[in-house]
């Protein structure tokens, strides 16, 4: 790539950090901050999972029966597997392996996508048999008079998760566009690494989201 | 995330002091990969094994150690600066509180009674003996019906009213006599009423003798109730030999209620929440 403007390693640190290296730190603990919001965004979910399970138990023992096991297993191995190519992604940026980077950031995306295709067939599923939340609920299989709830939250959490997957896709294409531009190096690499973070933290909520929902109900 | 603000400075960058930056190796990276699958492939095994209680707390130690996993190796807590670790841990700590401060709330209010203008006036039973079915108890049981129940039961009793059609399961066809879940004996049409049944919402706030009289007409509506036993009476603590039968046959208990009633009689019904 012929370039005359940005060269390899051409980014420089804003002027109120006295180096680059407090600048990545800078930018990592903020990262950190916003993880920590997301934790408590989601534990207010996983609060009320666990308020109404406690309350409900063998309605949710009923219910979370009637979840799509393969499809949310075929989700987790996904997601996990594009944990995996994330951080090999993350690691080829720190190496300046530019290739290497637009491989693994794809192969991401790939992976992404495919979470939302199987997303998409289970959620049709649901919408298929009646089993959606509160009052748009139509299922007479499942009889308990509280069931609505255990569907309001199985959409409420992986919806905001599925939402979560989605805004992870716009950032890897950012990211692939700024490496073509040769933008990172093993010198900067930061946003790599913070778009990581987050691709690892949404991939942490599922790891609870899958057996809470799917299995031990 | 990164500002390009050109610097003022000399624009050097300071690469030597780049002490956090641990670069993964990719094998790790894959071994780590790797052990989260094959934990996965551990949580569903274990998932179908019957555990009773301890299924959940095995998925969750599980679920615990793998983000973990991903926490420490894939986005570097191991190898990061401790205040980050610990900024992150600090959101848990402040889970768990979210999660103990609402459990003690939550679980535990059918133990907190409350006092107040909720609470009808109980007072002393106008009746002797309430239990025993009279033409006089009957009577204001019919009238109390129309204005308590037959919006979801129907006129007849039938099930059939205009508010009952949405609810699963149907209300009970008082008439018929077949598959009444408490039983059907006053003493079990009164424990209905004062506890509540599916979709149906507590009536416990009703004086003792409202029930009493519900109950009776309630019974009258089809054939005639299995007699009550010396055990149902015991269990609602009722001496039937007494003519206002002590402790357990209205009277003071409905002076307090539990917050949970509380907030049933408060809480606007939902009849047509499901359909």
């Amino acid at each position: 790539m012929s370039s005359t403007h940005v060269t390899t390693g051409g980014h420089q640190h804003a002027h109120h950090f006295a180096n680059a290296a407090e600048e990545f730190e800078a930018s990592k603990q903020g990262m950190w901050l916003f993880m920590v919001t997301e934790v408590l965004m989601f534990g207010g979910l996983f609060v009320a999972y666990a308020m109404f399970r406690s309350m409900y138990p063998e309605m949710f023992h009923e219910a979370s029966k009637h979840l799509a096991v393969k499809l949310g297993l075929t989700n987790t191995i996904i997601l996990i597997t594009s944990s995996l190519t994330m951080v090999l992604a993350v690691i080829a940026s720190q190496r300046g392996q530019k290739q290497k980077i637009l491989m693994y950031l794809g192969l991401t995306f790939l992976l992404s996508c495919g979470f939302l295709v199987v997303k998409y067939f289970e959620y049709s599923g649901k919408i298929h048999h009646g089993l959606l939340p509160g009052g748009l609920f139509r299922n007479s299989e499942l009889t308990h008079p509280k069931t609505p709830l255990f569907f309001s939250l199985y959409f409420i959490m992986t919806g905001i998760h599925a939402f979560h997957v989605i805004v992870g896709m716009g950032l890897m294409v950012w990211l692939a566009l700024r490496t073509m531009r040769d933008e990172f190096s093993p010198a900067f690499y930061t946003p790599v690494e913070l778009v990581g973070f987050y691709w690892h933290f949404v991939d942490m909520v599922w790891i609870f989201l899958f057996p809470l929902m799917y299995l031990v109900g | 995330m990164s500002d390009h603000q050109q610097s003022n400075q000399s624009g050097s960058h300071d690469h030597q002091s780049h002490d956090h930056h641990q670069i993964l190796s990719e094998k790790t990276a894959v071994a780590v990969g790797g052990a989260l699958l094959l934990l996965t492939g551990v949580t569903v095994w274990i998932a179908g094994v019957d555990l009773g209680r301890l299924n959940f707390t095995v998925a969750l130690l599980i679920a615990v150690f793998k983000a973990s996993l991903v926490g420490l190796v894939f986005m570097g807590l191991k190898y990061d600066r401790k205040e980050n670790g610990l900024i992150f841990l600090s959101s848990f700590f402040f889970l768990a509180i979210f999660i103990a401060l609402t459990a003690t709330d939550l679980l535990f209010r059918g133990d907190v009674y409350v006092k107040g203008p909720l609470v009808a006036a109980a007072g002393k039973s106008q009746f002797k003996k309430a239990w025993v079915s009279t033409p006089e108890l009957v009577s204001k049981g019919k009238t109390l019906f129309e204005q308590q129940c037959v919006a979801c039961h129907g006129a007849a009793g039938k099930g059939d009213g205009p508010a009952g059609a949405g609810l699963n399961p149907k209300p009970r066809n008082l008439t018929v006599a077949a598959e009444w879940k408490n039983g059907r004996k006053p003493t079990a049409v009164f424990k209905t009423l004062t506890q509540g049944l599916n979709q149906m919402p507590v009536f416990g706030s009703l004086p003792s003798d409202d029930r009493w009289s519900l109950a009776h007409y309630v019974l009258s509506l089809g054939p005639s109730p299995e007699a009550d036993s010396a055990q149902d009476f015991a269990a609602l603590k009722i001496d039937p030999t007494k003519d206002d039968g002590g402790a357990g046959a209205g009277g003071d208990e409905a002076k307090a209620i539990p917050v949970e009633v509380a907030i049933d009689l408060l809480a606007v019904p939902e009849p047509k929440a499901q359909n």
